[in-house]
């Protein structure tokens, strides 16, 4: 068979490890990556939290890709948007849609957008230095209520709740960090509809809270005393624990089993109301100046017809059409961690392998390639702005990020940053 | 001799550094633990574990069934020597760094086979590449081997 040419829409975990399998199982076949931003690694960059830079060191893996074979890159096109997917499909072989999902789901209660709620994506993106996010000032105050019950919930926690000293080795900007300190946070509640042995909490990930030098740790984990399950466990072990109360600067309490229920603002603050999940009558009320909604991702903004394309079960079909294929949280929903990413991956290049053995691939009718390469931000540009933001690392930090796209191409094309 | 180079891994990380040292070495056998069976561990003569770690200190997924039927069956493996190179998150995971290699040496150890060199380890979190640790380690390994 000859090779197919093929284009990633998504330069994340979801698409990178699509590259590298679709690499494997194809060793001549052009592949291109497209990314709506000018540099690579998706979520790896503006998700995974600032103070993981363990996780973020997958990137190694996805720079060989480039480096030594033979896949690239090009940044700073949307699909959808700067380049219509039908103009991308007739030029390749192949496309695979891995372009994520940037929505937040909402609360969907009353008053879910008041003033003082914010999205634990754009949050998640602010904190990350996010191009999107770049004239964004959340609204943080001195109490923080975090609602859900997964690892994004805790990766807001924590960082509200570690000192500056504990972001040594992180790349939190100072600007982003000055802020933060600045909201002067006291109280940090997590909240969940579910009791503790619900939540989806990693518990390895639990374990840093009980290392936190200013603030302490509760989790009321009542109604799951006697489970045995990894993370009431975990969730047991972590209460009463970081900074001594008499000491701490702030308190953070994990609470189960409750359901939002509306929220309102009394006094220029806002005071959210909840039922116990049990049905039991009893209600509470939070009064708190911050409410941040980690429940969950939806499309969000995109110019990709991704609702069309949905099956009953809410997923989109490994292969959508003859040649369009999909891969990751596009595909699936907004489930699942980096390496189910990468077993994903490997079956819709297994895929896309067995419709190319056996010609169940469209034909290519025009070239676009030239035109799409002038248009780009080159794997080159993305080492000089990798290289910039390293050399320019503050002390403590790992790299300071460019903050915006218009610099982030200046820097790519080798002009003075404007 | 030959050697094996068994990896267990969860992102890829553990895979890209046992195919560094596959190709440093040229002459070795490459085998994910998620396609071994004990028979590879009983046949071979001298391996190299490339591990990482997850979760609590826990083998990555791919490993744990191949773990699992070398604690059941308890080979002799008094002819086998290895050595291991563990692979980790200090930062986050500071009391479980780099368990997931000393897990093998144990079990291997403790079935009979001779560890070369010591447990080399990695930090993601930290500066160094896996490849400028794992490279001379190997060397001095092979040298001993």
């Amino acid at each position: 068979m000859s090779a197919p040419s093929i284009a990633i829409v998504g330069a994340g975990p979801a698409g990178l490890f699509t590259a590298q399998a679709l690499r494997r199982a194809l060793p001549t076949a052009p592949i291109t990556v497209i990314d709506r931003l000018p540099v690579p690694f998706g979520l790896l960059r503006y998700g995974v939290a600032p103070d993981h830079q363990g996780t973020k060191a997958i990137a190694r893996q996805f720079e060989r890709l480039f480096e030594r074979e033979n896949v690239r890159f090009c940044g700073g096109i949307e699909v959808g948007a700067d380049l219509p997917l039908e103009t991308l499909r007739r030029g390749h072989t192949i496309v695979v849609l891995a372009a994520g999902l940037q929505g937040d789901r909402p609360l969907a209660i009353p008053g879910d957008d008041l003033p003082g709620i914010i999205g634990s994506g754009r949050l998640t993106r602010w904190f990350n230095d996010h191009p999107d996010e770049a004239g964004f000032d959340p609204p943080i105050g001195r109490r923080v209520a975090i609602i859900g019950n997964g690892n994004v919930a805790l990766d807001i926690a924590r960082i509200f709740a570690k000192s500056e000293a504990e972001f040594a080795g992180s790349d939190l900007s100072p600007r982003t960090l000055a802020r933060i300190s600045a909201a002067g946070v006291e109280e940090i509640v997590v909240i969940g509809r579910g009791q503790a042995d619900a939540a989806r909490f990693d518990p390895a990930l639990l374990k840093e809270f009980t290392r936190l030098g200013e603030t302490h740790v509760k989790a009321e984990v009542a109604g799951s005393e006697a489970s045995q399950s990894p993370v009431a466990t975990a969730l047991r072990e972590i209460d009463g624990t970081g900074a001594l109360p008499g000491n701490a600067r702030r308190r953070l309490t994990f609470r189960f089993g409750l359901t939002p229920k509306h929220i309102r603002s009394a006094d220029g603050a806002l005071v959210l109301h909840l039922a116990r999940t049990s049905g039991d009558g009893n209600e509470a009320a939070i009064a708190t100046d911050t409410v941040i909604t980690a429940i969950g991702f939806d499309a969000g903004r995109t110019g990709l017809p991704r609702t069309e394309w949905l099956q009953g079960d809410g997923t989109l079909a490994v292969r959508i059409a003859p040649g369009l294929y999909a891969s990751g949280w596009f595909r699936r929903g907004p489930r699942g961690t980096i390496p189910d990413n990468r077993a994903e991956a490997r079956e819709v290049a297994d895929r896309i392998v067995a419709d190319v053995s056996c010609g169940a691939v469209p034909a290519v009718s025009t070239d676009i390639q030239a035109d799409l390469f002038a248009r780009a931000v080159s794997y080159a540009g993305w080492t000089a702005i990798r290289d910039r933001e390293i050399a320019e690392a503050p002390a403590g930090r790992v790299r300071i990020k460019c903050p915006t796209a218009a610099q982030m191409r200046a820097i790519a094309a080798g002009a003075p940053a404007p | 001799m030959k050697p094996l180079i068994l990896y267990g891994t969860e992102t890829g990380n553990a895979e890209m550094l046992a195919e560094d040292i596959a190709s440093h070495l040229g002459d070795a056998q490459l085998l994910n633990m998620s396609d071994a069976t004990v028979a590879a561990l009983t046949a071979a003569g001298l391996l190299i574990v490339v591990c990482s770690t997850y979760g609590e200190g826990e083998l990555p997924s791919g490993a744990r069934a191949l773990h699992a039927a070398v604690e059941a069956a308890r080979p002799d493996l008094s002819n086998l020597r290895f050595a291991a190179f563990s692979l980790g998150d200090k930062a986050t995971y500071p009391d479980t760094f780099a368990r997931g290699g000393a897990i093998w040496a144990e079990t291997l150890s403790a079935l009979g086979a001779r560890q070369l060199g010591e447990i080399a380890t990695h930090d993601a979190a930290g500066a160094d590449l896996a490849e400028e640790i794992a490279l001379p380690w190997i060397d001095d390994i092979m040298a001993e081997a």
